[in-house]
């Protein structure tokens, strides 16, 4: 081998390990632009989720990948090839759509042999691949079934084997769960994440699902107004949200309005109606003076009776609770703090021992740590 | 209590007399065409198949029936793929024009028959091809395809548009999606409108009267030739053959596609 070649390696194979490159993509439909300078890459075999609400670009990326939608700026590469001008028939794609797109006048074995029939593969070798993918998804038994013959479970089992069946080299999920009950949604999500790992294929997710994308996935990236707001773990996404929309989107949030008195990096100060809190910089830059949002998740906050010293958390405020729910694991208090300027907090108490131990009208104490509070601009 | 047991009588009455209305020329066609007497009465004379075996000997009625069948078949098939196309364009394609195109295709239906026949017999006399059969078929497929149309966008408008879209990703080119997803789809719409051409160029008249000379005459025109020289019993017997012809069609039409889908085609 010549000194060229060896050298070539650990690019070749860093970029051999990217499956699905996004560079600088732009959707626009005339002055609106429904995707703007998206850009990421994703390594072979990885399960990333693309969340958001409704209207974020994130189904628009979506079938720019799988090819439906040719993108107005930037490129795709799927495996180091761009793909811009590859229909979708001839990517090596497949897809469970949002409401399955299964054929109904085939049956699910023949829905299931489609793909390979169209992308010919062998005759004789199709029957036995067909068998394996409806074992696979737990449908070994089911092919003679014709589509309305099965239940919606069942139906969404189909479209994965059909998906799954010619191994794609990228799997796309365009919220096929979003229409499933909540028992079932949450059985097919952890189906997904046995299968995926089983076959190891690379997979795209597509939900407005905060729960799904943080149970399926290795990467999350939120999306919103079209822009790529955050690419992370779920942890990370969870933990260190790196703006106010991410911070709001996942998990339950309370946001404390205030302005920037000083900053130590990563430690911040705010000033909030005349009380000084302290908090932590994630993700974006801050200036002193500027206004800005105090981020503090519901269960990080703690609640307690008002004489209680709630000794080693750095910012204690008073409050009065105006509403209790009890929502079996957990209590969620709503707490109005005039300290705060009447700022209305979200409290969760999961402690099993102290369940409603507060009702309306209590006069309580919160408390938290500085390193839970993420300051943001606002 | 009363008020709504008067008005279910009302209702039933209404309904009954609706349904005798709409009955009474079949029943009274089939009636006569078991007399065993020598003109058409109702309540018949009698019981006998003279008459049905009187047809079926008639060279003159045996080959107008054929030649009606051969329009029928014709209309037909020229229909088929001309409707089919049209329909899955209207529904399913953002087609420049498509309401125009729609009102277009609509137009044989709000022209008076005699009005496109007069139209199609100029047109069809000026080619010099008036006498052969085909050119009933085509004018047939002309003033009905609105029907076929309308079964055809039925059963596409219900298609979903993602289901062209997972079949490219299953790795379908586009004349694949068209014959293995698209076609299937609206084949219910298609069986539907080819079987309601077939009957309707089957019972043809006006236009026909209009294209036929001697030696193409077809059976609605035979039958109306017939009953201006002498009406006898074995034109009963021949409307209950026809009324046969597309209670037949109306049969396949349920055990392929069921009904339903003709009821509320739109």
């Amino acid at each position: 081998m010549d000194a060229a070649a060896a050298e070539r390696r650990p690019a070749d194979s860093f970029a051999s390990q990217i499956a699905v490159s996004v560079k600088d993509v732009c959707m626009s439909f005339g002055t609106v632009h429904a995707v703007k300078d998206a850009s990421f890459d994703l390594p072979k075999g990885r399960f990333l989720t693309i969340l958001g609400p409704s209207g974020s670009g994130k189904t628009t990326l979506l079938r720019m990948i799988a090819g439906f939608d040719r993108p107005t700026a930037g490129e795709i590469f799927i495996n180091g090839q761009p793909v811009s001008a590859v229909p979708p028939h001839q990517r090596a794609i497949g897809m469970v759509f949002q409401k399955l797109a299964l054929f109904p006048h085939m049956t699910a074995a023949e829905n299931v042999a489609f793909p390979l029939k169209m992308r010919r593969h062998d005759a004789r070798a199709i029957p036995d691949k067909v068998e394996r993918y409806l074992d696979l998804v737990r449908l070994g038994g089911y092919g003679s079934r014709r589509i309305h013959e099965l239940s919606g479970g069942q139906q969404q089992r189909v479209a994965i084997a059909r998906a799954l069946v010619f191994e794609p080299d990228l799997l796309l999920l365009d919220e096929p769960l979003a229409a499933l009950d909540r028992k079932l949604r949450e059985e097919m999500q952890l189906e997904f994440r046995r299968i995926q790992k089983e076959l190891g294929v690379t997979t795209i997710n597509v939900t407005h699902d905060q729960r799904e994308a943080l149970v399926v996935s290795d990467e999350v990236i939120v999306m919103n107004g079209g822009e790529i707001q955050q690419k992370a773990r779920p942890v990370d996404t969870y933990r260190t949200p790196s703006n106010a929309f991410v911070a709001n989107f996942i998990g339950v949030t309370n946001f404390i309005e205030g302005k920037v008195v000083a900053i130590a990096s990563p430690n911040v100060t705010i000033e909030a109606d005349g009380m000084r809190l302290s908090g932590t910089v994630s993700g974006e830059k801050l200036a002193l003076g500027s206004t800005c949002a105090g981020a503090i998740r519901a269960e990080q906050i703690r609640i307690a009776p008002k004489d209680s010293q709630l000794e080693g958390l750095s910012t204690v405020v008073e409050g009065k609770v105006e509403d209790c729910i009890f929502e079996g694991e957990r209590v969620v208090y709503e707490i109005r703090t005039e300290a705060l300027g009447g700022a209305r907090m979200r409290v969760f108490d999961h402690d099993p021992e102290s369940h409603l131990q507060f009702g309306p009208g209590d006069d309580v104490r919160l408390g938290w740590n500085a390193r839970d509070m993420h300051v943001f601009q606002k | 209590m009363t008020g709504s047991r008067s008005k279910s009588i009302v209702i039933w009455a209404f309904v009954a007399t609706a349904l005798l209305m709409l009955s009474a020329p079949t029943i009274v066609v089939l009636g006569a065409s078991f007399t065993s007497g020598n003109i058409i009465t109702f309540p018949p004379e009698g019981f006998s198949l003279q008459w049905y075996s009187k047809i079926a000997n008639a060279t003159d009625l045996r080959q107008a029936f054929f030649r009606s069948l051969i329009v029928a078949t014709i209309c037909t098939l020229v229909s088929i793929p001309v409707g089919t196309l049209a329909g899955i364009a209207l529904a399913k394609y953002r087609v420049r024009f498509a309401r125009s195109i729609q009102i277009y295709l609509l137009l044989p239906f709000t022209i008076p028959l005699i009005g496109s026949g007069i139209g199609m017999m100029l047109v069809f006399g000026q080619m010099g091809v008036v006498g052969n059969l085909w050119p009933v078929g085509i004018a047939c497929s002309v003033i009905n395809l609105p029907f076929m149309i309308w079964a055809v966008t039925a059963s596409a408008s219900n298609l979903s548009p993602d289901l062209e879209l997972a079949a490219a990703n299953c790795g379908a080119p586009p004349l694949q999606r068209f014959l293995y997803i698209t076609l299937p789809a609206v084949l219910p719409g298609v069986i539907t409108g080819s079987l309601l051409m077939f009957i309707l160029a089957l019972n043809e008249f006006l236009v026909s009267l209009l294209l036929v000379d001697a030696r193409s005459v077809t059976l609605p025109v035979q039958i109306y030739n017939s009953i201006r020289s002498i009406i006898t019993p074995d034109l009963a017997a021949i409307s209950v053959v026809f009324i046969a012809c597309a209670g037949i069609a109306i049969a396949l039409l349920d055990r392929l596609v069921g009904l339903d889908i003709f009821l509320k085609s739109k």
